[in-house]
């Protein structure tokens, strides 16, 4: 019977454990996740400060995030034609605004931006 | 201690059934490592990240979302497709009726145009995809064959034109495509489920289009229309996006959109998804990964330190025309320190996966060599 001492600890500790994940984890169809995770989606990070932070969240974030923005690493010229495309989309731009707006995109999303990491998140629903 | 016999049972019946639970989990991912990337919160994009794409048939909560825009998801209930254009019979099928036509189902990859674009060197604009905006599943609808039969498609119908329910905001074009007719009347399926449930709303729920072995932007999620026409498609994700060098260029110098073709066929291309981060020499190591393309198979799969002497991967057997090939190698390192591991796929035309893509201003399509570095300790 001395099996039975080293079986019914380690069942009992099993048990723990599985009770502790079902506590911190929640149930997907795919199996479980962290459930201190955000969904995804629900994080909207802000744009850094700074002279065309206004235009920008004015003009962009109706179509989408500032994740689309934070990743880039795009030189003045390269923005100039994003800006330009998405002028030409609807993006309600004065030239005042966008010559505000371009040279805020090149500082803070140019070649050297190593700032974006992308949001981990739980996995995503039906 | 004593057990009556009643506890002993008890233990037992626990003992019986906990393990199963614990190996069912353990097929999947560690549940604290079950997670997405968000690349863009809203029109919502997320990419799998590597270490999650180790099965061959990839979770449906773990597979990558792309999205043009904010979609207005259709309501299954009042959900229909229409078939028109070059067919003597338009048809409009809702779910139900798209349901009782016989059913087909095929196991293969889809893969963003754009994974990888994050890679490509000079930078290229649009969603940084790393490597994980791809997955493999077990598609289940209708033959595109068998509905537009139906429909009594003329010979005139080349091009299959799709329409999705999403809708553009502002001046933005609309994302229609069209298919070469011979590849969607032998391959293309018109897909309700997704590794066995129900297709999900992210994914193009009640329904998308399959493109075996054709990138992602052919998929159409949310299909709502097939139109058999005589031209290709036209428009700006036809004409000026999704396309392609004919010939490669210099890096960094965008091509004009006539020195350039739509994106079809995907790229053979081999991702590590498993290694360790340091073993000690005198050990080995098992290195884990899949293999995709464009063509049905992937016939091989090798790794090498330097670039030139080359070893045969196992490929493990679960196999389908176009599904990735999950493979296994193990790895023994010949000196200590820092080693780089690449991993390059041949497919069944014969493509060998190349050292270095061919840039194009819009970052597709990218499949250069995939590595690790190894710290091996003397």
């Amino acid at each position: 019977m001395r099996w039975v001492l080293i079986v019914i600890p380690a069942l009992l500790a099993l048990g723990i454990v599985i009770a502790l994940r079902a506590h911190d984890a929640g149930v997907a169809p795919g199996g479980g996740f962290d459930a201190s995770r955000p969904i995804l989606g629900a994080v909207r990070t802000p744009l850094p400060e700074g002279n065309g932070r206004e235009v920008a969240e004015r003009a962009c974030l109706s179509c989408h995030s500032t994740d689309i923005l934070r990743q880039q690493r795009l030189t003045e010229k390269q923005w100039t034609a994003s800006v330009t495309k998405m002028v030409g989309w609807g993006a309600a731009l004065s030239d005042t605004e966008r010559a505000v707006l371009v040279p805020y995109l090149a500082l803070h999303f140019g070649p050297d931006n190593e700032g974006f990491a992308p949001v981990v998140t739980r996995p995503v629903g039906p | 201690m004593n057990l009556d016999r009643r506890s002993f049972l008890g233990l037992a019946l626990l003992g019986a059934v906990m393990p199963k639970r614990i190996l069912a989990a353990a097929e999947r991912l560690p549940v604290l490592d079950r997670r997405m990337l968000q690349m863009n919160a809203y029109a919502t994009d997320a990419e799998t990240p590597l270490d999650a794409l180790t099965t061959y048939l990839t979770p449906n909560d773990l597979f990558f979302v792309r999205s043009h825009w904010i979609p207005v998801m259709p309501d299954p209930a009042t959900w229909a497709l229409t078939v028109d254009g070059e067919v003597t019979t338009p048809l409009r099928l809702s779910l139900t009726e798209l349901k009782g036509m016989p059913k087909t189902t095929a196991t293969c990859v889809l893969q963003c145009a754009g994974n990888g674009r994050a890679l490509y060197r000079p930078i290229v604009p649009g969603v940084q995809w790393k490597y994980g905006a791809v997955g493999n599943a077990r598609w289940t609808g209708v033959g595109v064959k068998d509905v537009l039969e139906r429909a009594g498609v003329r010979g005139t119908g080349r091009h299959l034109h799709t329409y999705g329910t999403d809708t553009p905001p502002g001046k933005v074009p609309p994302f229609h495509r069209s298919v070469e007719m011979e590849k969607v009347m032998s391959e293309g399926i018109i897909a309700y489920e997704m590794n066995g449930e129900p297709l999900p709303a992210l994914h193009g729920g009640p329904a998308r289009l399959v493109v075996p072995g054709w990138a992602g932007d052919h998929w159409m999620k949310w299909v709502a229309r097939l139109s058999p026409q005589p031209q290709p498609q036209t428009g700006f994700y036809v004409d000026v996006a999704y396309r392609y060098p004919n010939e490669p260029g210099e890096p960094g110098v965008p091509k004009k959109p006539d020195e350039m073709h739509p994106v079809t066929e995907l790229f053979v291309k081999s991702n590590i998804t498993h290694a360790p981060t340091k073993i000690s020499m005198g050990s080995s190591a098992t290195i884990r990964g899949f293999a995709l393309s464009g063509a049905p198979d992937i016939v091989n799969v090798e790794l090498g330190t330097d670039g030139e002497r080359w070893e045969p991967a196992r490929l493990l057997p679960d196999h389908d025309p176009y599904a990735w090939r999950l493979w296994e190698y193990e790895w023994k390192p010949a000196h200590p320190g820092a080693n780089t591991l690449f991993v390059r796929a041949t497919d069944s035309k014969g493509s060998v996966q190349p050292r270095e893509p061919v840039w194009n201003q819009s970052g597709y399509l990218y499949n250069g060599w995939h590595s690790v570095t190894i710290e091996v300790t003397a």
